[in-house]
């Protein structure tokens, strides 16, 4: 039983998919079934209407998610009503979203439901840390939005599952290396204890990280405009922290001036770049290094080799193609439920 | 009327409102929603309750169910939706008949609190009867769903839908839970009017609610800025009482927030008003204009059952309270300060013809036309209030008036050494912002000497000085 094992120890996981179609929702059922036989208590949500309730281009709703007896869940009051089993409600909040209030309830039989939770960052937060207070759980889950790694940050959830596939990209190098891409950020090394100690509670404002480990504000809030930008690397520093985002424009300034190699940048976590494949790896290449303060747990790589345009990849070699990239367990989920 | 109709025109209602720690928008409805009262009963009650509470509040012992409640409290959510709906007999969902469950098994735990507090005469009605319906097996908690225990044909219907699912039959299944829909229709049917029944007990607790966290909510801010109970004179009959309105030390809670921050205190100030007409002068800067807000707050707390900002109080009650600070121009509808004066004036004496009590709060009437007229339609004032014997206090700064009436004066500006410039804030204090009982019949004339304090040019306050009369030369302080 690959990697549910692994699972175990944590408390909180997201499952995130590159895109539509790459077996998120298959991953997902896999995950809660193995979990269930292991006589696991879950909690599932997924990331709300802002995410993907509605496909905005074809119109179709979010696939409904399968659920075990026993297992809580979190959605919103409409959706709840549609259900075609029975359920306990345990708790309802206060605050009414239009698709009226979101709520947790217990499954009393195995059933299938659209799950549409909190929709932003801090809300997913608050909702881990609350339901494995209420409730008797063992984990909770977060089913991520398509192509949105942020529910996944491990400021959110502890662990994460990747969800990659023939829809993602339906030629195998150039799947196999946005994936690589994807992988290499989220494996970004963690800063040293002292420096996380320093950086750990500011989240405002771009700072000077010194040899010693102290660290100075430069009064500037975040570097997104090119007036911004400029002035960050007009300021010579080797060791930088960017609470904010890490986007692709200062990136490619830093990796263009003279003593990118000496460069070390500091971000929260992988969730905060937002950078392109290129200028992300000619920085790496010169040298320059990324730190950030937390790591997700990448636990897993599941591969759908299936795309709903009737492109088949071949299963094994995928997976293995994919396994030597990487250097991670990738599975493709289908061929281990058959 | 309204609190919230009535904090639109008297300052510092909204102000106390907004310092009320509430759990949420249930609660601030009511809050706002509450009626002004003159019915000196209800007030007492109300007292009674908030004065318990504060009582409450002071002991230590009470911290950890004090802490329990204000948790519970804020645990309630606003089902006023759904218990219309249970007025109208609509039925309701699952997720409704939760929220009702919810709500009956957090009136038992508030009951237990209350209890804990000795405070049971405002605790909710106990909800047995709901909680037991919506909770058929006797589990005890709060979750909620249509129990099969509530219907055989229910219970039936969802074994069919299990053992069609097994055998991945989906024609059956299929036909299983539309009949599961249709008996889970018919239960939430039965409970919705079972429940609809008990409406008015579940509105009654509802409300209850909100009043408890209230009372609680004034009590705990009669603690933050030393309030008391008022003494309350009930109206008899139509004229109103004739007691005297007596408010010793008052205080205006805004202010006294704002001097706080420039570490400056507020100076407590006492006034007694009887029936009738009563005028107040004061320099420029002497603080007239707190006073009468301070007033206005005054009487309008009291009859919304609130403690008072003050050391000792006693308010003879009344049907409303007007407040003229004639700042009320409104250029949109082609009005000045003058005519939306004396239009809201007129309105006021049209309500005071017919009988009703009121008490007048008026600043400086008439003081933006000339001043012959300006003084007689201040006397004027004063003669209709004489005569409709209606407590008033009107502010002026126009002496030599025709009329009898009694005067009250703040004491004033006390810096008569003062030299050089100061800024507002020092002037404030060299003020003595105390009333006294003044029989001249001229106003105090400080304005060029405040003007002066104030750092406006020599030449042009020498200049002013050669304007004055030559007899009114000799009243004028300049200090210099």
């Amino acid at each position: 039983m690959p990697f549910v094992h692994q699972i175990i120890p944590y408390s909180s996981l997201s499952v995130v998919g590159l895109g539509k179609n790459t077996g998120k929702t298959e991953c997902l059922r896999y995950i809660i079934k193995r979990l269930s036989e292991k006589q696991k208590t879950i909690a599932v949500t997924s990331i709300g209407i802002d995410g993907e309730s509605i496909d905005r281009v074809t119109a179709t709703p979010k696939p409904e998610i399968h659920l075990e007896k026993g297992m809580y869940f979190t959605t919103v009051g409409a959706y709840y009503l549609q259900k075609r089993f029975t359920a306990e409600i345990c708790h309802v909040e206060e605050n009414a979203t239009v698709l009226g209030k979101m709520l947790t309830a217990r499954a009393l039989e195995q059933g299938q439901l659209v799950i549409a939770g909190p929709t932003d960052t801090l809300s997913l937060q608050r909702w881990v840390t609350n339901t494995l207070q209420r409730f008797p759980v063992d984990i909770c889950l977060v089913d991520g939005a398509v192509s949105r790694l942020s529910p996944a940050s491990p400021a959110v959830t502890q662990s994460m599952v990747l969800a990659t596939g023939a829809a993602y990209s339906a030629h195998l190098k150039t799947l196999v290396d946005k994936t690589r891409f994807v992988y290499d950020i989220l494996q970004l090394p963690v800063a040293s204890q002292t420096v996380k100690k320093s950086l750990e509670h500011i989240t405002k404002g771009i700072h000077i990280v010194k040899e010693d480990g102290t660290v100075e504000n430069v009064g500037i809030d975040s570097a997104l405009t090119s007036a911004q930008i400029r002035k960050v690397v007009a300021l010579g520093a080797e060791r930088l922290y960017i609470p904010g985002m890490l986007g692709n424009a200062l990136l490619q300034a830093f990796m263009e001036q003279k003593g990118a190699e000496d460069m070390c940048l500091y971000i929260k976590d992988f969730s905060h770049i937002f950078a392109e494949p290129r200028t992300f790896y000619a920085f790496l290449r010169k040298g320059g290094q990324i730190r950030q303060l937390r790591k997700v747990n990448l636990l897993a790589v599941c591969v759908n080799p299936v795309s709903p345009r009737g492109y088949h990849m071949r299963s094994e070699e995928l997976v293995e193609s994919m396994e030597q990239a990487l250097g991670v367990p990738v599975y493709d989920i289908k061929k281990i439920e058959a | 009327m309204i609190f919230s109709s009535v904090a639109q025109r008297i300052d510092g209602l909204q102000y106390l409102a907004d310092k009320m720690e509430l759990s949420g928008s249930r609660v601030r409805r009511y809050l706002l929603q509450t009626p002004f009262t003159y019915r000196a009963e209800t007030l007492e009650k109300q007292f009674d309750d908030i004065e318990k509470a504060v009582r409450i509040l002071d002991k230590h012992v009470h911290a950890p169910n004090v802490l329990k409640l204000s948790h519970l409290f804020s645990s309630i959510h606003d089902i006023k939706g759904t218990l219309d709906g249970l007025k109208t007999s609509r039925v309701l969902d699952e997720i409704e008949l939760f929220e009702i469950k919810h709500f009956a098994s957090l009136c038992r735990d508030i009951r237990i609190v209350c209890e804990a507090l000795d405070f049971m005469e405002n605790a909710p009605a106990c909800l047995q009867e709901v909680f037991d319906l919506l909770d058929p097996d006797e589990t005890g908690t709060s979750g909620f769903y249509l129990y099969d225990s509530y219907s055989p044909a229910l219970a039936k219907a969802r074994k069919d839908a299990s053992l069609a699912k097994a055998e991945e039959n989906t024609k059956l299944w299929q036909e299983a839970t539309e009949r599961v829909l249709t008996e889970e229709l018919r239960v939430r049917e039965t409970l919705s009017g079972t429940l609809s029944g008990m409406h008015n007990l579940l509105r009654n607790n509802f409300d209850r609610l909100a009043y408890l966290e209230i009372v609680f909510a004034k009590a705990a801010l009669a603690k933050q800025y030393g309030m008391v109970r008022p003494r309350v004179v009930p109206l008899k009959g139509a004229g109103g009482t004739d007691a005297a309105l007596s408010v010793k030390d008052m205080v205006n809670p805004v202010l006294s927030d704002v001097l706080a921050t420039e570490d400056g205190a507020f100076q407590p100030v006492s006034i007694t008003l009887e029936k009738g007409p009563c005028l107040l002068t004061g320099a420029n800067m002497s603080g007239k204009t707190v006073v009468l807000k301070t007033l206005a707050l005054t009487q309008a707390l009291t009859q919304f059952a609130f403690f008072v900002p003050a050391r000792e109080a006693v308010i003879p009650l009344v049907k409303d309270v007007f407040l003229v600070l004639g700042d009320k121009q409104d250029q949109n509808r082609g009005l000045s300060s003058f005519a939306a004066e004396m239009l809201e004036l007129n309105e006021i004496m049209g309500v005071i013809k017919k009988g009703v009590p009121v008490l007048v709060l008026v600043d400086e009437p008439a003081r933006t036309t000339n001043p012959a007229e300006g003084a007689a339609i201040l006397c004027a004032t004063v003669a209709f209030m004489e005569e409709h014997a209606t407590r008033s206090l009107i502010s002026t700064h126009y002496g030599d008036l025709d009329v009898q009436v009694r005067k009250l004066r703040v004491v004033g500006f006390e810096g008569e050494k003062a030299t050089g410039v100061l800024d507002p804030s020092a002037i404030n204090r060299y003020m003595n912002y105390s009333l006294i009982e003044d029989k001249g019949h001229a106003v105090p004339k400080e304005a060029l000497q405040i003007a002066r304090l104030l750092g406006v040019d020599a030449s042009f306050i020498a200049l002013a000085q050669q304007f004055l009369k030559k007899d009114d030369d000799e009243t004028i302080k300049t200090g210099t």
